[in-house]
């Protein structure tokens, strides 16, 4: 090749290369590379989907269901309006209205299809429902955006969308892992409040326990306090609702509460340790509003001391079955709350305190 | 000569560029860390002397469920917690 040749070369490509910008064609087979990478990760989220939605067909026919589809179809396209926001008058009173009629509408489906099922599986039919649903709702929304961005040449859109894929993927991964636990009902890292909780029980002496709307309160005696331990009501997969029960302990007991203390997981910040402890002043709790509103209410109403404590993880690890370096951190943290008793309440004194999160796996 | 130099320079021009696309996309994969393999374990523990052992996991398992008697003392063994661990640091029974 002579250097004219060459030199013709180069000035072809560099041709090519301006034609394509100043048509806007380079932006074109940009979006066509976009397009096609989405479509490949879209291709994979479907491909779990089906996997966990197989997976919960043979659950659900073990449990005696024939043809499980109509059932896993109808929950998993249950929706839930949010309250309007516009008028904040009772807004809590509204959400934890709709909260609890999802939850009673779900329950009752399923109890409708497998009435010899005990509360224990029902409850893990329930979960797993609702993670297949959270992955057919996220499978949904990106094929949206991917056939919006399509039909309207967006390529804003297709870019945005190509570039929150590896966050998305994370999420469905994430998903897809914590439907292992769910489906045979072992601890997950959310379940180290309610862990705290049980272990507080074993240690003491009971006097009392009852259940109240899905929650457990455990009366012991406990390095002579009088311990009222508030938790979801276990072993089956459940949250239960431990701010309208302590709100009612709280005026059962007519605001003779001298410390209440909740204990849940929290969300780690990249670079914290997973497992590690930290305290605070508030209601640790994770839910949309009622429960945490009804804990601050009932504190603030007596003018009780309102502790936090959390146990530190990422979500991957709050959701997936509970790893040891979590469940070592339970006896630690109870280490911890008999600090913060001894340290802040006198010998006979009442103290409320809450194991907040889900108690799959754990009793009480 | 200058048409040789000219050829040269060309054709480093180019394999310059072939080098700089290639780095970039390899730069642009995304590396992903191995990731780790993770199995559920239940300890074990009895109440009256402490006695404890690791065992795989097994349906309807849940914490403070019976699990016998205690193979030393007699006494009751129960299930103290259940875990994930890595496949690497899974105990060896004693």
């Amino acid at each position: 090749m002579d250097g004219d040749t060459a030199s013709l070369i180069i000035q072809v490509i560099w041709l090519i290369m301006f034609f394509l910008i100043i048509t806007g064609l380079n932006q074109k087979i940009q979006m066509k590379i976009w397009v096609t990478d989405i479509r490949m990760k879209l291709d994979l989220i479907k491909g779990i989907l089906e996997e966990d939605k197989q997976k919960t067909k043979v659950m659900l026919r073990n449990l005696g269901i024939q043809s499980p589809e109509p059932l896993i179809d109808r929950v998993i396209e249950f929706f839930t309006i949010e309250p309007v926001e516009i008028e904040p008058v009772d807004i809590i009173k509204r959400m934890d209205h709709l909260i609890r009629i999802t939850d009673t509408t779900v329950r009752r489906l399923i109890e409708a299809e497998i009435p010899h099922a005990g509360k224990y599986e029902r409850s893990l039919v329930e979960t797993t429902l609702s993670i297949v649903g959270a992955l057919h709702v996220i499978y949904k929304v990106v094929r949206h955006y991917l056939l919006t961005g399509e039909k309207e040449n967006n390529w804003i859109l297709i870019m945005q969308l190509q570039l929150q894929m590896p966050q998305i993927l994370k999420y469905v991964n994430t998903y897809h892992e914590a439907f292992d636990a769910f489906a045979t009902g072992k601890p997950i890292g959310d379940g180290i409040g309610p862990l705290v909780a049980y272990r507080l029980i074993e240690s003491g002496r009971k006097i009392s326990s009852r259940i109240l709307d899905d929650t457990s309160i455990t009366e012991v005696w406990y390095k002579d306090r009088r311990i009222y331990v508030v938790k979801a009501e276990g072993p089956g997969s459940n949250v239960g609702h431990p701010g309208a029960v302590i709100n009612r302990l709280v005026d059962e007991l007519k605001g003779s509460v001298d410390l209440m203390i909740t204990v849940d997981a929290a969300l780690k910040l990249e670079g914290e340790k997973s497992g590690s402890i930290a305290e605070g002043v508030g209601a640790a709790i994770g839910d949309p509003g009622p429960e945490k509103i009804a804990i601050e209410r009932a504190a603030s109403k007596y003018g009780i001391p309102l502790r936090a404590l959390v146990i530190k993880m990422d979500l991957r690890e709050a959701i997936t079955v509970m790893r040891k370096e979590i469940f070592e951190a339970a006896d630690s943290t109870l280490k911890y709350l008999e600090r913060i008793i001894e340290e802040h309440t006198k010998p006979n004194s009442t103290i409320i305190v809450a194991g907040i999160g889900n108690t799959m796996g754990i009793p009480g | 000569m200058s048409t040789d130099m000219n050829t040269l320079s060309n054709i480093i021009l180019v394999i310059l560029m072939v080098i700089l696309i290639v780095y970039l996309y390899l730069e642009s994969r995304p590396k992903k860390p191995p990731r780790e393999q993770y199995v559920t374990r239940v300890l074990i523990q009895c109440s009256s002397c402490g006695y404890r052992l690791e065992k795989d996991f097994e349906a309807g398992d849940f914490i403070g469920l019976d699990k016998g008697k205690c193979p030393k003392c007699g006494g009751v063994v129960k299930i103290r917690g259940i875990y994930a661990v890595e496949k690497s640091k899974i105990l060896k029974p004693q």
